[in-house]
């Protein structure tokens, strides 16, 4: 769109958030639903990132914590179970792995380019001074 | 629930804010948001009635502030249907912030604006301060001279505003007190001629579509924000006027009302013309007339549509006229008054050389006299006598003191 | 009146497909969206929504981009309120006038605004909104600053918190005035629900949210929303400033129904001094030096007050 001159534009600045009609919103997941160019899904923010949340599915025990104070709609539940990170949205905050309630954590932070295999296989053990 | 249907006599006597309101009834109005102020309110309080009576189907929300009453008339209007709401001076005032973002939204609420002065000092009285402040908010802006205009222009502002190629907020001003209180014969429409003129609403890009969700009232910075200002613009400048033609167009064909965007008295084959807006061209008209009876060739020409400004139209109105006067009922406030600048604009690049003067007068609701346009008349003949202009360029007219005069 | 979406736990929550969407421009750690995503996600019903201006404004409509999945307003930073309630009107015209796209549907409106077009700027068209009794939800998202200006003081800064208009130095302790009772003064309007919540008590919040669209009429939501960027902590500490705020009863969770009965909803078991609440945040730190400590003494005595008041006010049922 950056290149669109003023008679492309809709009347009244006005956005879509999706392409055509769309029946049921709060019934529809993401994945079938058809964004409009507009809608901020299609964009990413991944370059806000300095560090990153890696997922570790061996520890996770499905308790959505994650998922409910994700600021950034990043954690993907899919039937009650977590499944990973949305990284084109996710900002880097930390919160997901800040109210992770497993020992060990089943998200931890990591540098941005570190790689998400080495440091899954050398994942922390369990703290046991920790309850 | 139906509404009942209101029988009306070929001539009701009506002042301009009863004829404004039985118009709000006959066009069926979703929603009024509206705040009291005079001498707007009986516009409201109209609406109000009629909804109490079960002559109109819709909601009136009496809000807090004009700021409110704008603000609500937005939400309304983006959920999708058709808004009016009415005000004047300050309550206008108030308004403005939101003038801007329903024009900017691209909504067809339609605004009586009854003109009044704008403090301090303060005033209730007629004056076109409000009608001046907003002429850059990107409305369109429709001008009553009396009841019948104001009833009449209220149909072909929705009708316009509505039209999905222009979807653009419409305002109908009317004088304070000399047009909104004064009752005059009005032709009407019956209920089912004046709802069958402006027809069903026609929703777009509206809120209440479940079905297209829809994000209004975006940020743009200064990668996106001249292109919308300037497609706005646009609009107003290439779709409005013919829309408002065609409207005018049906609208005599209806009535036999005849409107255009700017109404001529004894303009073509005159040499002194004077430009005004509001009651005051009835006044010059009359006087036009006696003038011509004692030799002078005098004219007058209405501006109907101030917004978007029919320029080319007055230009090819003042083609032959050899000395002109601007009246501007509003304080130029250290320039030359609204309406000079503007005709002069139109005419300064033409084959016109036509002699210009400013006059601004009838502040706070100041008489304008015939005697003042005997003067005024006068003041141009002998203008075209002398091959130029006799008088300073702008002229103050009926305030009391030595006499005022600039440029 | 359509049915209330079931929500046992937060496995069962966590199945809601969400109507606000990522990439939005929120400060990581942001509170607003977690907010946001609780009211949202409490109801499957329509939404008509409107945000006056202020971060959620700015950071979720930044052309060409949306991140809302339902309609979606802004005016200006007065007006959300009424902006929503004059959507209300015209649906409620268009029902009795037959002319719904969609009939069948129960839409919700809500209104989202911060502390500033809450508490202040928008005080009157808020107030408007409720006496007229429309049926919409005003969610202010409290973050007690004017945070998309960059951290000048409103009326619902709390005392001693350094902003840049009532910024801490050599002389001064900060921001002078008390937080506004923006609940007392709301529930003094008479609506049917008022309530006070902060995104980690979730479940709190949802029964809130809930309840609110149950009533016919106005409903007031007091959100804490946390705000790392202008309490000066880390990201990631978000929601434990959440819990300290609960927890220390700085932000005591209660609602207030029909303006007169009051419930307090959320007892800590262990009630954890303000002290360490201030001194989780930048924006309280000079209070920790020798001169300021009276004012965490005041700090916990008019926390304590609010308490013993509240209870007071629940046992007496009026």
């Amino acid at each position: 769109m950056a290149n669109t001159g003023w008679d492309e534009f809709e009347i009244g600045a006005m956005l879509r958030s999706f392409d055509g009609k769309i029946d049921d919103i709060a019934g529809t997941l993401q994945e079938d639903r058809a964004y409009s160019q507009n809608n901020s899904f299609v964009a990413s923010v991944a370059d806000w990132r300095i560090e990153k949340p890696v997922f570790n599915k061996d520890f996770c025990i499905d308790c959505q914590f994650c998922w409910i104070y994700c600021p950034d709609i990043s954690i993907i539940s899919r039937d009650k179970k977590m499944i990973g990170v949305d990284m084109d949205h996710c900002k880097g905050c930390g919160i997901c792995v800040e109210v992770c309630p497993t020992n060990p954590k089943s998200l931890l932070m990591f540098p941005e380019h570190a790689d998400e295999e080495a440091e899954l296989a050398k994942w922390p053990e369990k703290d046991e001074e920790k309850k | 629930m139906a509404f009942d249907k209101m029988e009306l006599r070929d001539i009701e006597v009506w002042d301009g804010n009863f004829a404004a309101a039985q118009a709000l009834r006959q066009c069926q109005i979703d929603v009024v948001a509206a705040y009291p102020i005079t001498p707007s309110t009986p516009i409201v309080e109209g609406y109000a009635k009629f909804l109490a009576d079960n002559y109109v189907e819709g909601e009136f929300v009496m809000v807090e502030s004009e700021h409110a009453a704008m603000s609500g008339c937005i939400g309304a209007a983006a959920a999708g249907g058709r808004v009016a709401t009415a005000t004047s001076s300050q309550g206008f005032a108030l308004m403005c912030e939101t003038l801007y973002q329903a024009s900017g939204m691209r909504l067809p609420i339609v605004l009586n604006v009854v003109n009044r002065a704008l403090a301090a000092p303060l005033n209730v009285n007629g004056d076109h301060s409000d009608m001046y402040l907003g002429r850059d908010s990107g409305w369109i802006q429709f001008d009553a001279y009396c009841p019948q205009d104001a009833y009449d222009l209220n149909f072909i502002a929705f009708k316009v505003a509505e039209d999905h190629e222009v979807r653009l907020p419409a305002m109908v001003h009317q004088d304070g007190f000399m047009t909104s209180h004064t009752a005059q014969g009005v032709h009407t429409l019956t209920d089912d001629q004046g709802y069958g003129f402006v027809g069903d609403f026609k929703p777009m890009n509206d809120m209440l579509d479940f079905e297209h969700p829809v994000t209004h009232g975006v940020q743009t910075e200064e990668d996106w924000h001249f292109e919308h200002k300037a497609r706005q613009h646009n609009d107003l400048m290439t779709k409005v006027i013919p829309k408002i033609e065609q409207a005018f167009a049906d609208f005599e064909k209806l009535s036999g009302r005849k409107y255009n965007l700017v109404e001529k008295y004894d303009v073509d084959d005159a040499d002194v013309v004077v430009v005004c807006m509001g009651t005051s061209v009835e006044t010059a008209r009359e006087v036009a007339g006696e003038m011509r009876a004692k030799g002078i060739k005098a004219g007058v020409l209405g501006i109907r549509v101030i917004r978007p400004f029919p320029f080319m139209q007055i230009a090819e109105a003042l083609k032959g006229v050899k000395a002109i006067a601007t009246l501007d009922r509003s304080s130029p406030n250290g320039a030359a008054g609204m309406l000079f600048n503007e005709i002069a604009g139109c005419l300064f690049n033409t084959d016109t050389k036509a002699l210009l003067s400013g006059y601004v007068y009838g502040l706070g609701g100041r008489d304008l006299t015939k005697a003042h346009l005997v003067d005024l008349y006068n003041e141009l003949q002998a203008n075209v006598d002398a091959g130029k202009v006799t008088t300073p360029l702008q002229q103050f007219i009926g305030v009391r003191g030595p006499k005022l005069s600039f440029l | 009146m359509s049915e209330m979406k079931k929500i046992k736990n937060l496995k069962e929550f966590s199945t809601s497909a969400d109507r606000f969407e990522g990439a939005n421009l929120l400060c990581p750690g942001c509170a607003h969206s977690i907010i946001v995503r609780e009211v949202l996600n409490a109801t499957n019903d329509d939404l008509v929504l409107s945000a006056s201006t202020g971060c959620l404004e700015v950071c979720t409509a930044v052309y060409p981009y949306t991140s809302w999945d339902a309609s979606w307003i802004h005016i200006g930073f007065e007006n959300g309120s009424t902006a929503v309630a004059g959507a209300e009107a015209m649906y409620n015209a268009l029902k009795k006038k037959g002319r719904l796209k969609q009939p069948e549907r129960n839409p919700k409106f809500i209104s989202f605004a911060g502390d500033g077009a809450s508490y202040d700027i928008g005080f009157q068209w808020i107030s408007g909104c409720f006496e007229r009794g429309h049926n919409i939800m005003h969610v202010v998202l409290d973050n007690e600053v004017y945070a998309n200006t960059g951290g000048q003081r409103s009326s619902s800064t709390p005392i001693g918190g350094s902003n840049t208009t009532t910024p801490a130095g050599t002389h001064s302790y900060g921001e002078k005035q008390n937080k506004k009772d923006m609940m007392a003064i709301m529930a003094a309007h008479g609506g049917p629900y008022v309530a006070q919540v902060s995104p980690n008590k979730w479940k709190d919040m949802v029964k809130k949210i809930q309840h609110g669209f149950s009533v016919d009429g106005p409903v007031f939501i007091n959100a804490a929303s946390q705000c790392c960027t202008e309490w000066k902590f880390d990201p990631k500490d978000t929601m434990h400033l959440a819990d300290l705020s609960t927890d220390t009863l700085a932000w005591p969770l209660y609602e207030i129904i029909d303006g007169k009965e009051l419930n307090i909803t959320y007892r800590p078991k262990n009630v954890i001094p303000v002290e360490e609440y201030l001194a989780a945040q930048g924006r309280f730190k000079h209070l920790f030096k020798d001169e300021y400590k009276y004012l965490i003494k005041e700090w916990q005595e008019r926390v304590d007050s609010n308490w013993a008041y509240l209870n007071r006010r629940e046992e007496a049922r009026v």
